[in-house]
Order: structure tokens, then C-alpha cells, then sequence
């Protein structure tokens, strides 16, 4: 369908539209809408992991200046509010098949804007406060006096999926919602028993959290006149939480608009709807006023859905040549309070056996409750814990049993003749050159030149570490997308699309696609996000699905489009649409030099006495539906120091090789990959919402325990794009958001493992914070496995 | 209740503030500036990075009171009608803001740190006085870019010599 | 943020009045340590009384072998003040290293000290210097002034106008800061002045910063970082927490002494 030569925007760096308003500061983030009238709402959070509600008395809190109302999980229940209907079961066709326990359907802990029973995990909301001013509103929260009933609780993911754990759900007594198995057992079972070598790992791979840093906020308004509500709130897609948030009010999704604009960082947070979301929409109608609510960066950290928390044993089965024979994995996902999302525990699932050819594998997937937070989708959910498995597992392999890191991976990669290759856990990896990332890799990060630069290290008293990861991962996100096409008489091409970007460049990325495959100025090009009152339908964006799905339904709507343009210029010239040759923008009547233009043929779009099929304007609306997954993939190396007196760790190289299928636009995917370098490479170091395991208290409420990527602990990075067209789409796009979080973890780890190897390898838990490193450091010395100053 | 006077980005304002009333919600919520972003609770994260009589201060912690009599400059300042500051260019050229929330206060404090650092600046060096600054989206490589580049632009290209 | 009310002053004299007759008054000075604890609820004065405009309260000078630093001086001035990197240039480093770029532009010294955070930078170096605080009422020598976790010496309303640092032979700041809050898991200031060390950790000690005086004894027979190889800290007497251990601490608090040692005439920040 597509040729290279009309490639004139697809391919380049150009700069981003959508930042001339983000550098003048006339950006549109949720907290920057206001309503005459707008009155504020602040949330009333337990203070205990687990808790009866046994009563709310509003009394005191009432009294207070400027108090509107306070509203409770009774409040809902007595108005009707459903429970948010998050559908956390990933079913598009090609998801992996979560179940309960055998085969039964999964128990999600049902999810009210505010509960009436019991508070499930520290920070649930249990009431609202409304009042005239935000402060008011907050001194009014500390007023209201809950008598709660403390119970047990449990926070630990493997604690909770213990027979004698207390129960989150009195309907699932057991916490495990999700018990499924897959692959071949028996073929499994063979293999290991002829097995040479069998290494095994067990890790947990801890509870981070998303920091945008737009803390959530949203403004939502009701118009008696019309009956019609409005929400301003940044989202992960607008329609989406507009059918939810509707199915919430029991009302019609027409009668509520969702305005989500700029969104100031999402990476999984913000792809399911929030209780305030709800609760400002209710109390609006209810109180006839605006409500606003914004979150503080605490309530973020506390209530901000989280990511990650995957507890994973791995074991893998070798021959005496390397040769991976089979693959066991057992990965236990914390949902925490409530199952908001098993896209975490899905997408990793399809992946345990990472880039590598391995023939046998069995899995355990399952999920269990906990009093903690809900955890969803966190950048490339799912798949940086599969990637760490896998290769931390082949590091250990290799260790062990004295074979070279990357000989062992050459000897088995998916190779290139195996494309499309089906793994032995049911993904169709699409395409990939997995081996040339590798030579790719080790040229791009001057592999060759690192021990000389390890002996530099040691000179200045430092630890080098190298580290290693291949990584491959998926893209499906939901299946479907709608594009609609306008070509106006005053020279632009509106674009309305349903993805919902937060920084990812989607005005531009897909304006680009547009003006190539239209024909027209790249300038002329404008999209249009956000407004579930423009936008009548998408799939919103998470998982890397929006460049692969707007390219399509793009490419597609644009075939329409110039097919009705082409039926028009024949109209307007008078002659059969088969005369009328489309190239380069142009519309050619064939056998003459006239040639008329998609601005040309705009002016004319509206005039009267046109026949049936050309009227209503030079615009097309098109839908897809796309299914088949597909699979980024690449290679990562790094290099760090140690500095052995103290633990601290520096990031001396970091470099990537990814394969994104065809680049769109260089500059944002590069930029796509840094950040999601940092984000890998914060888990791997610093990040982790820790909870006190005598209280139940989550202690990383701010930034001053939380600690974060910054300009002074991060490289700078080399990164290189590579382009294996996927043959599942037209574009032959894969996705670019994710590949630099995906092996960040395991690269880190492997460089911290390498630069400690001469104290035994110690293990330590990721955030590899110093006093960590300085602690293996010294039971390794006391051991008499190394001594100080020298690596491996 | 205080009365302030201040010019805001040249202009002279003066409002009835609340006592506690940070500078940082003055500009948003009472003069409906809204490119200044507040993004934390305890002082670090930089969005809301404003000038204060030439010089780099988070503004979710100068209180508007204390800001009275001062010259306040916002983003929104920077531009001189339809002509981009160099920062602010620059940001754009490298690609060096993904979701734009960060970067009100990342360009001003970059503004200042081009504007007042003795010396010349190094990647080191930018990376060591940016820290206050916190960006989720870029990952910092391109910020650093954007700075050096419109640093030369601005100071002159010896000035990115290594002293 | 709870109501409060503000009030600017002019003068020492004034504030101290205003301070007496309120219910429950706090000075503001840079307003980097008091505005984050009200913004979290952790203190509701009825009203502020900002410092940060009074002029004898300003203004750093050299004379006698003292270098006298105003209470209201940013950690910016005196970071960037040619008479405090002439005289005790460790102290122009630990300044610079304070916080950030935007806060070092509003935070004060005198806020700081009276603070006493257990983490902050400046206590080590006026404990360390053996300084005497200079308040609208007293003056306060150094081992006297810092009593325990946030708390000192000062009496209710007493106001810090000047730190008066007797200039030493040579001075050193090493610190190693929190991933996260960027603050002192451990830091050390090592001065000698008129032939005698001193040893000043802050960040580390459970009780707020304190004089390692092992660390003082040996490095006064033998100024090496390798005569304090032997040396050992006390965990007992050490924080633990997220950040480190009381073993990391008390190793991070020799360590950092011995780089102090090491580099004298500077400050280094590590992490």
C-alpha cells in the first residue's frame, strides 16, 4: 500500500507542534480549568490498612466555615452509583487467559467511589468534603470523625497468597483471584528430567509508582438546563473513562462530555478512572455548583495507582552445550485492594521466555489481593519483570556454570529464519533481528574497550560493573480506533482521533503520517484529542497501541477519503472517476494538464445540488480493529562505578539498540526511549513504596523518601533505532514508548552483579540503593570472597 | 489580609492577598496565570520555579506577601510577542519537554542558571545545578542539550570552553 | 495551607516585640524550612514575623580572625561571598551544596541553625568551627547551642542576627546525601583552629549533630585520613533508617571524615 518515495514528513525529526503553547505557558493541564461558581472537594483517607467502617459523624466537620457537604460510601449506595467498571480481565483476542482457579471467572473486588464496608488499604477514600475554598474543604476532611473497627491485614504479596493470610474479601476468602496455568507440562516435565544443568531463581520484583508530575486533578460540572455533566481531568483516554464514568452515574454516555487536553505525564496512572473522577461529577448535580478536586503530591503517592509487585521463581533447563531445553515460571502479581488491571500480570505472561528459542515452558499466573494500593499498568507493564527474570536467570546460568554471558545468548536466540515464531507460552513474535541487536549493541557501547576501563576504575578505587540484557516485548492495547478526516476550505486537514497522548507528540507523529499519506504541507495538518464531544470514539493510549493503531485506521480512513475525492474531482471536472489519477496531492484529470488540489476540491465541498454519496463535506469517518500483537525488541548494555567506601553508584555509559518496527519520527522516539530509561533504570536504584511491615504503613509518601531519576544521577544516553517492519500493519510500526524501561532493571542489576562479582555475587533486592550496595559489600568481605578495591 | 504590589513580567499588579497564600496559587488561581505548575508538597520538584527579582525561586514556597515590592518573572514572560526567548527555542529544537508540565520551571530555571552562573557551563555542571528541577518524561539527555545549545547562543560560544 | 498572619519588620527590636505579644508566632526568614512544615500540617503559628528585610541582620565581614556572617544571609551569598571563600572557603563549598540552586537563592543561615534539622549542612560547620551564635539577647557558644533533634539553645522569640566563625588554619566539608531528600546520610566538618581539630557529623548522630572527639583526639596527634583507619564509630549512637543502617552510618561518618581530611580547603558532595 505504501511506497518509501511518498515518505516527505514519515522518518524525520521535525519538531513537535504541540510545544509552542507547552514553552509560552499557555498549556491546558486539568488544574488549570476553573468555573465561575467552583466549589472544592477533599477526600476524608483510612489511616489503617484494613478497617470496618462502623460509623461517620459529619457533625463537627458541617460546622466549619464554608462547608457544603459531606458525603459518604452510604451517600453512593443510596443514590444508585455503580462500581467503576474497570474490566481488569485483558481479553483481546491475543491476551494470555487469566482465569480463577479453575477456570473460574475472576473475582475483581468491586470498586465504589467510596465504600460503605470497609476501607481496604491505607488512603482509601471513605467520604468527601465539600466547601466554598480548598483549604476550608481540607480542614473540614480533618474534622470528620470516622469510628473504625481495625482488622487484619496483610501487605506482603507472598504473605497474602499464604493459607492463613487475613481476607482483603470476605467472597474470596483465599486472595488468590487469578490461579491459571499454561504451555506444555508434560513436554516440560521431559526436558528437565534430561536436562544437563537446571538453574533456578526466585525475586520480587517490588511496588514503584508512576509520578507524573501533573498530580491528578479534575473539575466536574453539571447544567440542570440540559442535563449534561462535564469533567475536566486528565486521562488515559477520555472516551473510555466518559462510557465508565457514565455507567457510574447511571446515566446515558451522552450525557456526560470528558475534556482531557494536556495530560502531564500518564505511564499507566492514569489509564483507569479515579473515585474523585466520580465523586466531583455526583456532588455537582448534587450540590449545583462546580466541584474541583486536585490531588496533593502525597494523596498522589498514597493513592496514585501503583505498578509493578510481581513475586516470580524461575527455573530454566540446560543441555551441556547452553542449549535452553525448557522453562518453568511461577509469577505472582499484588492487585492490592482491588483488581483494577491484570495487564501487568497478562502481558508478562506471554513473554517468560524473553528473546530466546526455548522449546518447552510451563507458567503459573496468578494474583492476589493485599491491603495496599491497586496496581495497574506501569510503563511496558508486565514486561521489565519478565525481562528480568529471564536474563537474570541467564546471568546466573552463565555464572554458574562457567559459559560466557553473551555466548550463551547467541546459542539461543530466536533467529532470524524462525519469524513469524511462535514461543512456547502462545505469542507469535511478529519480526526481529535479534542477533544483529546484539552485534549492534556491543559495537554501539564499545564493549570491547570496557576492561580497559574497568582497570581505570580500579586505579581512581572504583568497582566497574558491566551490565547486559536483551529484551523483547508486546504491544496489543485495546483493539479498536476511529479516525476522522476533514479536508476544510481554508487550507487545513483535521485530524479527530482517539488516542490520548501525554507527551508521547501524537499532534505531530500523526501529522506526519497524515500529510504523506494525503499529500499535503505537514503544516496544514491538525489533530484533535481530548473531547469526548469531537471525539465519538477510541482506543485511548497505553501499552505503545497508538502509533501502530492510528497509523492503520489512518492509512485506511485516507483510502476512503482520496477514493470519495477522487468520485468528487470527476464530478466537478465532469468526467468518470476512473480518469481522475491521485499522486503527490494532486488529483489529475486524466489526459489533460488540469489538476486540482484537496483544497481546490474543500472550497467546493459544500456547494449545492451535489449528488447523495459527495455531500456532507470532504471528510471521511473510518474504524479498525486490529488484534494481532506486536513485538519491540532490542539489547541494552551499561556501565557503573562503585564506590566501595561509601556504596554510592554512578552510571558511567548506558547505551540501546531498538527495534521499533518503522520510526515515525526519530526525535520523539529517542526521546521516548530516555525517559523510559530513567523510569527502568529509578526502579533498579531508588524507587519503591515501602510499607512499614509492623504497621502496615506505607512509608515513601514524598519526594523526600521516594527517591527519583534526576539530572545529577543519570548518563546521558546512546541510543539507536532499528527498523524491522512488522508485516502486521501497513506502516509496519511496532511501538517505541517502552523498549528503554522494558531492560533497564536487568541491565542495572547484571552491572551491579558484575561489579561485585569478586564478593561472591551477593544478591540484593532492587532499589539498589548504597546503603545496600555497601551492606553486600561487607558480607561479602566477611565471607573472604573478595578484597578491597578489586573486581572480577 | 496583605496588600501586595508587584510587577508580574513587567507589568505592575496589585491585589489583596491572604496571609498565606503562596506565590506559586497568586499566579495561578488570583491573576489566572496558569503557566506556572505546582507538581509536589515539599519544595523539590522545581514546576513552579519563577524569578524573583532576577533570581531562581520555587514559588510553592515564597509566600505572595513576601513577594510584594519584587519584579516576578513567569514563562509566560519570556517570549517577546510572537519571538521565542532562546531557552525557550531551544527546548523545542532539542525535543527537550514531552508532556510540557515540567517545563515552565525548567525553563526558567534554566534562564537563570545561563543567565548567572560564573563560568562556563559543562554538561557536568548543568546536570549539578538543575538537580532541583525533576522532569519524569525526558529522562534529562535532551534538557541538558537544549540548555549548552541555547547557552551558546545566548553567552557566545567560548563559553562553552572546559576552564 | 492553615491561616496565618504576616508581618514584615524592619528592625530586631520590632520583631521581638511582635513576637511577644502574639499567641503563637514564628519567625520566617528564607521560609525553606518553615513553609514545608507548614504546608504538611507539622506547625500552625498564628502569625509570621518575616526577618528577611532587616538590615543588621545582613552583611558578612572578616576582622580579628572572625568572619561574621549575617543571620539573614541566603546560603547563595555566602556561597558566592569573596570574604567567606578567602577565609573559610569549606564554608562557601557547604553552602553551595545546600539544597538546590532555587533554594540556596532564599534559604538563610540563621533559619537553618535555629532549625537544627538533624540532616542540615550548617550545624557541622558552626559546631564544627567552634562559632558563637549571635542572638538579640546572647551569645551562644557552639557546644552549647545545639541540644538535641530540632531543638537549641534558644529561648522562645530569641532571635539568631549574626555567626561569628573564628577563621581557621584550614577547614573541610565532605558529604554523602540521600537519593532522596538529598540531604546528609552523613557529612563531616573538620576544622583546625589555633592547633586544635575539630570534628563536627551531621546527618548521622540520633541525637542531631555531634563532635566525634576519637576522631578529634587522633587526627590532633597525626592530621592524616589514614591515622583514622582504625577509628570506629558507635552505631549505637546512630540514625537508622530508609536511608541507611546504623552501621552504614557510623562507617559513612569516618568515611566522610577521612575525604574532609583529604581535601582541605573544600567541600565534596557525594552520592
Amino acid at each position: 500500500m505504501l511506497s518509501e518515495r511518498t515518505f516527505k514528513a514519515v522518518g524525520k525529526p521535525l519538531e513537535r507542534k504541540e510545544d509552542r503553547r507547552l514553552i509560552t505557558g499557555k498549556g491546558r493541564f486539568s488544574d488549570d480549568f476553573s468555573l465561575p461558581g467552583q466549589v472544592w472537594a477533599a477526600m476524608v483517607r483510612s489511616p489503617y490498612p484494613h478497617a470496618r467502617i462502623v460509623s461517620i459523624d459529619a457533625a463537627e466537620a458541617l460546622a466549619l466555615p464554608g462547608v457544603l457537604g459531606v458525603f459518604t460510601g452510604a451517600d453512593c449506595l443510596r443514590d444508585g452509583l455503580k462500581p467503576i467498571p474497570h474490566n481488569p480481565v485483558p481479553s483481546t483476542r491475543f491476551d494470555v487467559k487469566l482465569t480463577g482457579r479453575d477456570g473460574a471467572s475472576v473475582f475483581i473486588g468491586p470498586h465504589r467511589l467510596l465504600p460503605a464496608d470497609k476501607a481496604r488499604h491505607v488512603g482509601e477514600a471513605v467520604a468527601m468534603v465539600v466547601a466554598d475554598t480548598r483549604d476550608q474543604a481540607r480542614a473540614a476532611a480533618d474534622a470528620v470523625m470516622v469510628d473504625y473497627e481495625e482488622l487484619p491485614w496483610v501487605a506482603d504479596t507472598s504473605a497474602a497468597a499464604e493459607p492463613d493470610a487475613p481476607p482483603v474479601w470476605d467472597e474470596l476468602p483465599d486472595n488468590v483471584l487469578v490461579d491459571s496455568s499454561f504451555g506444555d507440562a508434560e513436554g516440560t516435565a521431559a526436558a528437565f528430567a534430561r536436562a544437563r544443568h537446571v538453574v533456578s531463581m526466585k525475586v520480587h520484583i517490588g511496588r514503584v509508582t508512576g509520578v507524573p508530575l501533573e498530580p491528578r486533578a479534575a473539575l466536574g460540572s453539571y447544567d440542570a438546563a440540559t442535563g449534561r455533566y462535564t469533567l475536566h481531568a486528565g486521562s488515559g483516554g477520555a472516551v473510555r473513562q466518559k462510557r465508565e464514568l457514565a455507567e457510574v452515574l447511571g446515566e446515558p454516555p451522552e450525557s456526560l462530555r470528558v475534556l482531557s487536553f494536556d495530560v502531564g505525564g500518564n505511564f499507566g496512572t492514569r489509564n483507569r478512572a479515579y473515585v474523585e473522577f466520580g465523586l466531583v461529577l455526583w456532588a455537582s448535580k448534587k450540590l449545583g455548583r462546580p466541584v474541583k478536586f486536585r490531588a496533593e503530591r502525597s494523596e498522589s503517592f498514597l493513592t496514585d495507582y501503583q505498578g509493578r509487585d510481581l513475586v516470580t521463581e524461575v527455573s530454566l533447563a540446560l543441555d551441556e552445550t547452553g542449549r535452553f531445553l525448557a522453562m518453568r515460571a511461577s509469577n505472582l502479581s499484588n492487585v492490592g485492594a482491588r483488581c483494577v488491571s491484570l495487564s501487568p500480570l497478562s502481558k508478562g505472561s506471554g513473554l517468560i521466555t524473553g528473546s530466546y528459542d526455548i522449546p518447552f515452558a510451563t507458567l503459573r499466573s496468578w494474583a492476589v489481593f493485599s491491603n495496599t494500593m491497586p496496581t495497574q499498568a506501569y510503563r511496558s507493564s508486565g514486561r521489565p519483570e519478565v525481562t528480568f527474570a529471564i536474563e537474570r536467570l541467564i546471568d546466573k546460568a552463565a555464572r554458574e556454570l562457567g559459559f560466557d554471558r553473551l555466548a550463551l545468548r547467541r546459542r539461543n536466540l530466536v533467529a532470524p529464519d524462525r519469524f513469524p515464531y511462535l514461543n512456547a507460552v502462545g505469542s507469535t513474535y511478529d519480526s526481529g533481528e535479534y542477533e544483529a541487536n546484539m552485534d549492534r549493541i556491543l559495537a554501539l557501547a564499545d564493549w570491547q574497550g570496557a576492561e580497559q576501563r574497568r582497570a581505570e576504575a580500579r586505579a581512581r578505587g572504583k568497582l566497574m560493573g558491566l551490565g547486559f540484557a536483551n529484551y523483547v516485548e508486546s504491544s496489543i492495547g485495546t483493539p479498536k480506533e476511529r479516525a476522522d478526516i476533514i479536508v476544510t476550505p481554508d487550507e487545513r486537514v483535521e485530524v479527530v482521533i482517539g488516542t490520548q497522548p501525554a507527551g508521547q507528540g501524537h499532534e505531530t507523529s500523526f501529522a506526519q503520517v497524515t500529510a504523506d499519506l494525503l499529500g499535503v504541507p505537514f503544516e496544514a495538518v491538525t489533530i484533535t484529542l481530548g473531547d469526548t464531544d469531537v471525539v465519538s470514539a477510541g482506543g485511548g493510549t497505553h501499552s505503545g497501541r497508538s502509533m501502530r493503531h492510528a497509523a492503520t485506521v489512518l492509512a485506511l480512513a485516507s483510502e476512503d477519503l482520496i477514493a470519495k475525492a477522487q468520485r468528487f474531482a470527476a464530478h466537478l471536472s465532469g468526467t468518470a472517476a476512473e480518469a481522475i489519477h491521485f499522486e503527490d496531492g494532486l488529483f489529475r484529470v486524466e489526459g489533460s494538464n488540469r489538476s486540482l488540489s484537496w483544497f481546490d476540491l474543500a472550497r467546493h465541498a459544500e456547494d449545492p445540488g451535489l449528488p447523495e454519496d459527495l455531500r456532507g463535506g470532504l471528510r471521511v469517518r473510518r474504524d479498525n480493529e486490529m488484534h494481532t500483537p506486536v513485538f519491540p525488541n532490542g539489547a541494552c548494555v551499561c556501565e557503573i562505578e562503585i564506590d566501595p567506601d561509601t556504596g554510592g553508584l554512578e552510571i558511567t555509559r548506558y547505551s540501546t539498540v531498538d527495534d521499533v518496527g518503522r520510526c515515525i519520527n526519530p526525535l520523539i522516539v529517542h526521546g521516548q526511549t530516555h525517559g523510559g530509561i530513567a523510569q527502568g533504570v529509578g526502579q533498579a536504584l531508588w524507587e519503591h513504596c515501602t510499607i512499614d511491615e509492623t504497621s502496615g504503613q506505607p512509608l515513601s509518601g514524598s519526594f523526600m523518601d521516594y527517591g527519583m531519576p534526576r539530572f545529577d544521577n543519570m548518563p546521558s544516553f546512546k541510543t539507536q533505532i532499528v527498523e524491522v517492519l512488522s508485516p502486521t500493519n501497513p506502516f509496519g510500526v511496532k511501538a517505541g514508548g517502552e523498549g528503554g524501561t522494558t531492560p533497564a532493571p536487568a541491565v542495572i542489576m547484571s552491572a551491579i552483579e558484575d561489579a561485585l562479582s569478586s564478593f561472591g555475587a551477593p544478591h540484593i533486592d532492587m532499589p539498589a540503593t548504597p546503603v545496600k550496595i555497601w551492606t553486600a559489600i561487607q558480607a561479602g568481605r566477611a565471607a573472604g570472597a573478595g578484597q578491597a578495591g578489586a573486581a572480577g | 489580609m496583605a496588600f501586595v504590589s508587584m510587577t508580574i513580567n513587567g507589568t505592575p499588579v496589585s491585589r489583596e492577598v491572604e496571609d498565606h497564600q503562596f506565590l506559586a496559587y497568586f499566579l495561578r488561581e488570583t491573576l489566572g496565570m496558569t503557566g506556572t505548575h505546582v507538581g509536589c508538597d515539599t519544595t523539590q520538584c522545581g514546576c513552579c520555579v519563577v524569578r524573583l527579582d532576577g533570581v531562581s525561586v520555587k514559588s510553592c514556597t515564597v509566600l505572595a506577601a513576601q513577594a510584594d515590592g519584587c519584579a516576578v518573572t513567569t514563562v509566560e514572560g519570556l517570549a517577546t510577542g510572537e519571538v521565542l526567548h532562546p531557552v525557550q527555542r531551544a527546548f523545542q529544537t532539542h525535543h527537550a519537554l514531552q508532556c510540557g508540565f515540567c517545563t515552565p520551571g525548567m525553563i526558567m530555571a534554566a534562564v537563570d542558571l545561563i543567565d548567572r552562573h560564573p563560568g562556563a557551563l559543562t554538561p557536568e555542571i548543568v546536570r549539578e545545578e538543575m538537580e532541583g528541577n525533576l522532569c519524569r518524561c525526558t529522562g534529562y539527555h535532551n534538557i541538558v542539550k537544549a540548555i549548552l545549545a541555547a547557552a551558546e547562543e545566548i553567552r557566545g560560544p567560548s563559553s562553552l570552553a572546559a576552564e | 495551607m492553615h491561616p496565618t498572619r504576616y508581618h514584615r519588620v524592619a528592625t530586631v527590636a520590632e520583631a521581638a516585640r511582635l513576637f511577644a505579644g502574639q499567641e503563637d508566632a514564628s519567625y520566617l526568614s528564607g521560609g525553606h524550612t518553615l513553609l514545608p512544615t507548614m504546608k504538611l500540617g507539622l506547625r500552625q503559628p498564628s502569625d509570621l514575623i518575616d526577618l528577611g528585610r532587616i538590615e543588621e541582620m545582613r552583611g558578612i565581614e572578616a576582622a580579628d580572625g572572625i568572619l561574621s556572617i549575617g543571620a539573614a544571609t541566603r546560603h547563595a551569598e555566602t556561597a558566592a561571598s569573596p570574604l567567606v571563600r578567602q577565609h573559610i572557603p569549606a564554608l562557601a563549598g557547604l553552602a553551595g551544596s545546600i539544597g538546590d540552586r532555587h533554594v540556596r537563592h532564599r534559604g538563610t543561615m540563621g533559619g537553618s541553625v535555629a532549625n537544627n534539622d538533624p540532616a542540615a549542612d550548617y550545624p557541622a560547620a558552626v559546631l564544627g568551627l567552634g562559632a558563637t551564635v549571635v542572638t538579640d539577647r546572647r551569645r551562644i557558644a557552639a557546644d552549647d547551642f545545639f541540644v538535641g533533634l530540632y531543638e537549641t539553645a534558644l529561648e522562645p522569640g530569641e532571635i539568631i542576627t549574626r555567626i561569628a566563625y573564628p577563621i581557621p588554619e584550614s577547614a573541610g566539608y565532605a558529604k554523602f546525601r540521600s537519593p532522596a531528600s538529598r540531604f546528609a546520610i552523613a557529612a563531616s566538618f573538620v576544622a583546625r583552629t589555633g592547633g586544635v581539630v575539630r570534628v563536627a557529623v551531621t546527618g548521622a548522630g540520633s541525637a542531631g549533630v555531634f563532635r566525634a572527639r576519637e576522631l578529634e583526639d587522633v587526627l590532633s596527634r597525626d592530621f592524616r585520613s589514614e591515622a583514622l583507619a582504625s577509628c570506629r564509630i558507635d552505631p549505637e549512637q546512630m540514625l537508622g533508617d530508609l536511608n541507611g543502617t546504623p552501621e552504614y552510618r557510623a562507617n559513612l561518618a569516618l568515611v566522610m571524615t577521612r575525604r574532609a581530611v583529604d581535601a582541605m580547603g573544600e567541600a565534596r558532595s557525594y552520592k
